[in-house]
């Protein structure tokens, strides 16, 4: 019982048994395999199936239903298989003395060991890329000829063009000649397997090892480069690209790649894949390639679709057979297994494409690791920030699924690639695409009830009394704390005395969230006022959490003391407290802030643009931060507060302030005071000798309008929030 | 010195001359010169006799034309060229040179044949 298959065969339909098909194919194979020195091959070849065709035809005529194993069996036997004819050998010699006639044609010599024996340097004309130098090179060295190419093009690469200077030169000096190629063993691409050019598994098929060691040679600097941005990560290390490119092992490899990619042919005819394993060619080994060939076939048949890969390489062939189109246009140079200066271009515009996709892919795996520790990083705070059973879970659920997922995915997806596991399912690619459908689901419900739980508002103003200090002077100072909280390094982000959190402990986050306003008293006494902020999910609770806020202000004579900040305790949650310290001071007398006060850090949560106006009596004094220098004397004069020192030599600020002229109270409306506000608030996790540096340009570059905070607000809530929750 | 390979030669050598020859009576398909040598009895793998035709179309000795055929896809029926007649002229004459020196050669059977030959004259 034979299967009977129909064939288009030079314009006839064909019924053939699958077998005689087989037998035909390979037969044809064997032909332009043997005629592929040949110079009108196509010709020869066409010729000889037209012979079959009309013998088909004929047996087809006298009544045969199909054409059987013996029809082909005897035509082939008539025309003779490719061993019979080296017998009587009229190919080589033609040939050969088409060439040249200074060669010895010794008749039994074939046409491998005629250009053996020819101890000459020539330029190939048969196999080449530009002008067959290399091929020539490799002829006369009897090796590959990728080898050459190979060598040449590092020289290029490493000896800043030097490798092109002595191409030029040998390409001018050598004649050309048609030579053949007189290696059995031959570096390909192997087309077959491939995950980016096949240059991988064709040097696994040459050294016949697994093909995933190649591999994960050329894909060790991405996967080191991934692991290294997992221990080194910062918080937003997106610079991948010096770690697996430039780098020197990770840029040699890639490079080599590429160069590969360019040199090396693909292995598309069943002889090519032979030389490509090194084994000899003959017609059984052909045979037998080519079932695998086609069993291979029909196995991905079944698996077509299922892969990524598919499209990636239905896009790079479109491509590279644009290019060849291209470079058939462009020049002559282009040999039979498709290389030559347009494939040379199509790989460097594939490559360039795949860097970008690379580094693109990198970023995201990066920035998604980088997420995820960061998420892990902000977990001592989640007591803080979170209330209640489900902001916990869809917390959890958001770090897990949401971060977690996607990273596990991609490496799985590129260790399965490199091993080359290919599953007939996408079991694996639903998991985690469901997963990470999840995450958003609870990403989305976990960043609605973390926003809800800033949604309103409330301040709380108590007045302090005071007694009056016996000098004209007050000097407010930052206590230090006698409670010990560690000063937190996460991930580069230092944490101590920079930020709004001064630190934490087992049971409490320290806050300093805390400002200071001047102003003028409206009689001859001071007055000390405080007020406290916080955020909540209702009025209700804002407002208790304003009144949980631990902040006493104490006196002694002229200095007045302020806590270093306030904590907050787990229970108590950070809703964004602030304190909002004012001190009005009675005109002619004079107010200082040590340095100690520089500690604080004032920044404003607002998820919600309908309580910017949270103050209904219009009174938003406390919207309006005069900040002073610190360790100045200043005095209250009818304009607002004023130096008593007008210069102070050692500061370069009060340039600044010489021109602002002062205008209604201590109201400075600086025109551009926006910008440096933004610099102060985006340079949070900076060193803090630059931020003491900004921070006199800030304070030097006066005050902000109403208009201006407005703006200011919206700015500090992105970066909070950006802090918070990523 | 095996005796195949140096038959082969000798058949390989003439080759050419033989399917110029046939073609030259007019016009030739392929599988038919097979036959004919095979009627001569010379043996020819018709998978030999195709590159060597479209050598010697590709330098111009031959030429062809489609025929359109009733058993299968059109024919190729080559003929001779100006230039290959005079390419068979000349292979026709060194033929007949080589035929008649071989001739003589492989003739002669005797041990004194250069006396017979040389005495005519007598």
């Amino acid at each position: 019982m034979k299967k009977i298959i129909n064939i288009n065969f030079h314009g006839r339909v064909v019924p053939i048994e699958e077998t005689a098909y087989d037998i035909l194919k390979q037969y044809v194979d064997s032909l332009r395999k043997h005629f592929a020195n040949e110079e009108g091959k196509d010709e020869i070849i066409n010729d000889i199936e037209n012979r079959f065709a009309e013998l088909f035809s004929e047996r087809l005529q006298k009544g045969s239903t199909c054409i059987t194993d013996d029809d082909v069996n005897a035509i082939i036997k008539s025309m003779g298989r490719p061993e019979d004819f080296e017998k009587d050998d009229i190919t080589a010699d033609n040939t050969s003395s088409k060439e040249s006639n200074q060669q010895k044609s010794s008749a039994q010599q074939n046409q491998y060991q005629t250009s053996f024996d020819s101890r000459q340097l020539y330029r190939s004309e048969n196999d080449k890329v530009l002008g067959g130098v290399c091929a020539g090179l490799a002829n006369y060295l009897k090796i590959d000829p990728a080898i050459v190419r190979i060598i040449f093009a590092l020289i290029t690469f490493g000896g800043f063009g030097l490798g092109i200077l002595i191409y030029i030169i040998l390409w001018a000096v050598l004649p050309p000649k048609s030579l053949a190629i007189n290696v059995r063993k031959r570096l390909y691409r192997n087309s077959e397997s491939r995950v980016i050019g096949g240059v991988a598994s064709g040097l696994a098929a040459y050294f016949h090892i697994e093909v995933w060691i190649p591999r994960l040679i050329f894909a060790l600097p991405l996967i080191l480069g991934i692991v290294t941005s997992i221990f080194r990560n910062s918080w937003f290390d997106l610079d991948p690209a010096p770690v697996f490119v430039t780098g020197g092992f990770g840029g040699t490899l890639f490079i080599t790649y590429i160069i590969l990619w360019i040199v090396l042919p693909e292995a598309v005819t069943a002889s090519e894949k032979l030389e490509m394993r090194g084994e000899k060619v003959d017609l059984e080994s052909i045979k037998n390639t080519i079932k695998g060939d086609l069993e291979g076939f029909r196995g991905r048949a079944t698996v077509v679709g299922s892969e990524m890969k598919e499209k990636a390489q239905q896009f790079g062939q479109e491509f590279k057979q644009a290019t060849q189109n291209f470079s058939s246009e462009a020049g002559p140079a282009i040999r039979k297994t498709g290389t030559g200066f347009g494939h040379a271009i199509g790989v460097l515009f594939k490559a360039f494409f795949l860097f970008l996709a690379g580094i693109i892919s990198f970023a995201l795996i990066t920035a998604l690791i980088g997420l995820f520790f960061t998420g892990a990083g902000i977990l001592p705070f989640r007591h803080y920030l979170l209330a209640g059973f489900w902001q916990n879970f869809f917390g959890w659920s958001t770090l897990f699924l949401f971060l977690a997922v996607p990273i596990i995915g991609l490496l799985t997806w590129l260790i399965r690639r490199i091993i080359g596991v290919r599953s007939r399912n996408n079991y694996l690619g639903y998991v985690f695409g469901t997963l990470w459908t999840l995450g958003w689901v609870s990403l989305i419900i976990f960043a609605s009830m973390v926003f809800g739980n800033f949604r309103s508002r409330t301040s709380l103003e108590d007045e302090v009394f005071i007694s009056q200090p016996t000098s004209a002077r007050m000097i407010v100072k930052a206590n230090q704390s006698k409670v010990s909280y560690y000063g937190m390094d996460w991930f580069g982000f230092n944490w101590e005395n920079n930020g709004p959190f001064y630190g934490l402990n087992e049971d409490s986050v320290m806050m300093t969230t805390v400002r200071i306003n001047v102003t003028k008293s409206p009689d001859s006494n001071y007055h000390v006022q405080k007020v406290r902020f916080s955020f909540g999910r209702n009025p209700g609770m804002a407002k208790d959490l304003a009144n949980q806020i631990q902040f006493n202000i104490t006196q002694n004579d002229s200095f007045l003391y302020l806590p270093q900040g306030f904590a907050l305790t787990p229970a108590q949650k950070f809703r964004n407290q602030q304190v909002l310290v004012i001190i009005s001071v009675p005109v002619g007398k004079k107010i200082m802030l040590n340095n100690s006060v520089d500690n604080y850090h004032w920044f404003n949560v607002n998820v919600n643009r309908r309580h910017m106006n949270w103050d209904d009596n219009g009174n938003d004094y406390w919207n309006d931060y005069n900040p002073l220098s610190s360790d100045v004397e200043y005095i209250m004069t009818d304009h607002g507060v004023e130096r008593t020192q007008r210069y102070r030599d050692d500061s370069n600020d009060d340039e600044d302030r010489t021109n602002v002229k002062p205008k209604e109270g201590y109201r400075y409306r600086g025109t551009d005071s926006s910008l440096p506000r933004k610099k102060k608030d985006s340079t949070k996790m900076k060193m803090k000798t630059e931020e003491k540096a900004v921070k006199e340009e800030v304070k030097s570059s006066a005050l902000v309008s109403p208009q201006k905070v407005h703006g200011d607000q919206e700015y500090s809530i992105s970066s909070v929030v950006s802090n918070i929750y990523m | 010195m095996n005796i195949e390979n140096t038959q082969s030669q000798m058949r390989k050598g003439i080759l050419e001359f033989c399917i110029l020859s046939i073609i030259r009576r007019g016009e030739a398909y392929p599988s038919d010169i097979v036959e004919e040598m095979r009627r001569a009895n010379l043996q020819i793998l018709e998978g030999t006799l195709y590159p060597l035709l479209t050598r010697l179309k590709n330098s111009d000795m031959l030429t062809y034309r489609w025929v359109e055929s009733n058993s299968g896809p059109p024919r190729k029926y080559f003929s001779l060229t100006e230039k290959g007649l005079a390419f068979y002229k000349e292979l026709e004459a060194t033929w007949t040179e080589l035929a008649n020196a071989v001739q003589a050669l492989a003739s002669k059977t005797d041990s004194m044949p250069d006396t017979t030959n040389q005495n005519p004259s007598f």
